[in-house]
């Protein structure tokens, strides 16, 4: 009677153990898969969505594929031969050299030289320019600290690569350099409207008076 | 002068090794005491003067400068980089040569140069050449701490988990203790000699299965927790339903935010430079892209080799490293849009920048600190409402602003505020 009872108790000891593991196992692989459903699902696509017409708009936005052009993009090029308003007018002064004097000739900063548009010209240009340029101007600009990329010359110290000093740079050569680049210098004039150049240039110029 | 700069090149030649090691210090000490002809004060006039237009062993604007030691005399060099254009002019033939071979591109006079600061470069460049070809840099950038993005969502999603563990541990706690009563109820009966031992040993599983379904209490925690389940999601689904929040689609080029605006400190607006002016930010342009990676091409972290990603751009733009030329079948990269605010509501983001004067981190999160951009703020009308009904409008110097606060000031004073003042007699509100 004794050993039949305790074996009994053991059965059922050993049953209950069973049980347990297996509520246990089925209880954290539940767990386990909600976490990584929940986890993984949800970065690629952006989720749930009702009535997905009512995000995607009617008229394209310039940034989305275009069945009507042959190249199948929104963003289309202006038509030959015509300057939307706000824009380069018709080339007057071509990226050579000839173009570079003929433009410090001929052109001239057309903004009054004021403090509200010495201040826009000190943003632009630190959003622009400074992470070259450096903040004053003199070529130590963040990335450049950090021998990322080489230095520009100094706007007050510094000599031109087609000849003369940097502080000595006209109204026209600076306009003329940002808009076409120059050596290692990117053309700007897709980021940069004419006005904001020349508010860069008169902001330019305080720069170069720096000692 | 000849003999002392090939002495100079020899000692430099000879102790390369001990140089190499010591390049680090050397570069270090360099503002403190230059002596003459020496590789280490070279390198310093090097980076400041040269790097803009010339490499050691590439063509950037001006010649690789690889063997020019070779190919130049020292004298011819001095007089070239102090004013090339001086030795043009005199048609000098080496010098008209090498200024028709590269576009007749000016190069800067340095006449600020001394003949030994010019023979100072001249040594690095003789070391530099015959350095091995990586000698990687100062160590690259690894980006600052990956910031850990803070997201209150996982402390609702931890709750709800450690909610879900509660119940499961209660139920086991229940079905052991049911076990427990069972067993002793078991015991009892035997041992007032009520049950035959071994009667219900061998149950099949689907005995048992019907024996679990007629217990009430299991039953009930059953469904207990199937509607506390299937009530959680469904109610988080609900809520979420057309919300982007944490959507992380994989993009075309692997551009790392980290890299460019947190470690490089590169201002957001030079890349999306319409967020101040536009409605839209704007994704930039791949000529933005070329501003800089025409030169950088981070090829000492890929064996010389243009790095994989960048080369993603040249290859949209058709464009061939090597001779710098553009080709013309351009394709755009189509990158993937993350922010897709419904077609239903207006947002225009130089409204925000440039008048709120509102930092781009506070909507996009800690930008900075993202290798992959994922959407950090719900963009859900409550969270629009919630910052409107909060912040303060920034009305000084501007104004379209100060024609409303004087047509306020005239309604405090009792005066008559009249639709002309609101601007009633505009052509366009009856003749529209």
């Amino acid at each position: 009677m004794k050993q039949v009872l305790l074996k009994y108790c053991t059965t059922k000891g050993n049953m209950l153990v069973m049980n347990k593991l297996r509520i246990l196992g089925v209880a954290f692989v539940a767990v386990a898969a909600s976490a990584v459903i929940s986890s993984c699902g949800g970065k690629q696509t952006p989720g749930l969505e009702f009535a997905r017409n009512m995000y995607d708009p009617i008229a394209p936005n310039y940034d989305t594929p275009n069945k009507n052009f042959a190249n199948g993009q929104t963003a289309q090029l202006p038509p030959a031969n015509t300057t939307p308003i706000g824009y380069d007018k018709h080339e007057e002064y071509p990226n050579t050299i000839e173009g570079y004097l003929a433009a410090s000739a001929g052109m001239k900063n057309p903004l009054v030289r004021d403090i509200s548009n010495l201040e826009q010209g000190k943003t632009l240009y630190l959003h622009m320019c400074g992470h070259c340029h450096g903040p004053q101007g003199k070529g130590d600009g963040e990335i450049v600290k950090q021998e990322k990329f080489p230095p520009p010359p100094s706007y007050s110290t510094g000599n031109s690569s087609r000849g003369g000093a940097m502080k000595d740079l006209t109204d026209g050569k600076i306009f003329h350099t940002i808009t076409y680049g120059l050596n290692l210098m990117g053309p700007h004039r897709s980021q940069l409207s004419p006005d904001e150049r020349w508010k860069i240039v008169m902001y330019v110029h305080e720069l170069q008076k720096i000692q | 002068m000849r003999s002392i700069s090939l002495v100079f090149r020899r000692i430099a030649k000879s102790l390369l090794f001990v140089s190499a090691l010591s390049f680090g210090v050397n570069a270090n000490a360099q503002d403190a005491a230059a002596p003459a002809g020496d590789a280490a004060a070279g390198a310093a006039i090097f980076k400041q003067k040269c790097t803009s237009c010339h490499a050691i062993s590439r063509q950037v604007v001006g010649p690789a400068l690889k063997g020019i030691n070779e190919k130049y005399d020292e004298a011819w060099l001095i007089k070239w980089i102090k004013n090339s254009q001086a030795l043009v002019a005199a048609g000098d033939p080496a010098a008209v040569k090498v200024f028709n071979e590269y576009n007749k591109t000016v190069m800067t006079p340095f006449p600020e140069l001394s003949d030994d600061d010019v023979r100072n470069i001249l040594a690095y460049v003789a070391k530099e050449e015959s350095a091995p070809a990586a000698a990687p840099g100062a160590a690259g950038a690894t980006g600052e701490e990956g910031g850990t993005a803070a997201k209150g969502d996982e402390v609702s999603n931890f709750m709800l988990g450690g909610l879900i563990l509660v119940v499961i541990i209660a139920l086991l706690v229940i079905l052991v203790l049911n076990r427990v009563v069972k067993t002793l109820d078991r015991i009892i009966l035997q041992k007032q000699g009520l049950l035959v031992e071994g009667e219900d040993q061998e149950e099949s599983a689907a005995v048992r299965f019907r024996r679990l379904a007629k217990n009430k209490k299991f039953v009930f925690f059953v469904i207990i927790l199937l509607v506390a389940l299937f009530g959680s999601l469904g109610w988080k689904a609900m809520w979420n339903t057309g919300v982007h929040q944490g959507y992380q689609p994989e993009q075309p080029i692997k551009y790392s935010h980290q890299l460019h605006a947190g470690t490089l400190k590169i201002d957001c607006q030079y890349c999306h430079f319409n967020a101040y002016k536009s409605k839209n930010a704007a994704i930039p342009s791949l000529n933005v892209c070329m501003n800089c990676h025409s030169y950088v091409t981070a090829s000492d972290k890929y064996n010389g080799e243009t790095s994989p990603e960048i080369a993603k751009i040249y290859k949209a733009l058709d464009y061939d490293p090597a001779t710098k030329q553009y080709g013309d079948n351009p394709k755009p990269i189509q990158w993937v849009r993350i922010h897709n605010l419904p077609d239903l509501a207006y947002f225009n983001h130089s409204q925000h920048v440039t008048v709120a004067g509102i930092a781009c981190q506070e909507c996009h999160g800690p930008i900075q600190t993202m290798p992959e951009v994922y959407q950090y703020s719900p963009l859900t009308m409550k969270w629009c409402i919630n910052c409107h009904r909060t912040r303060e409008v920034n009305s000084k110097g501007n104004a379209y602003y100060d024609k409303v606060l004087a047509v306020h000031d005239q309604l405090k004073k009792g005066e008559k505020v009249t639709p002309a003042v609101l601007g009633g007699l505009e052509c366009g509100k009856c003749h529209y």
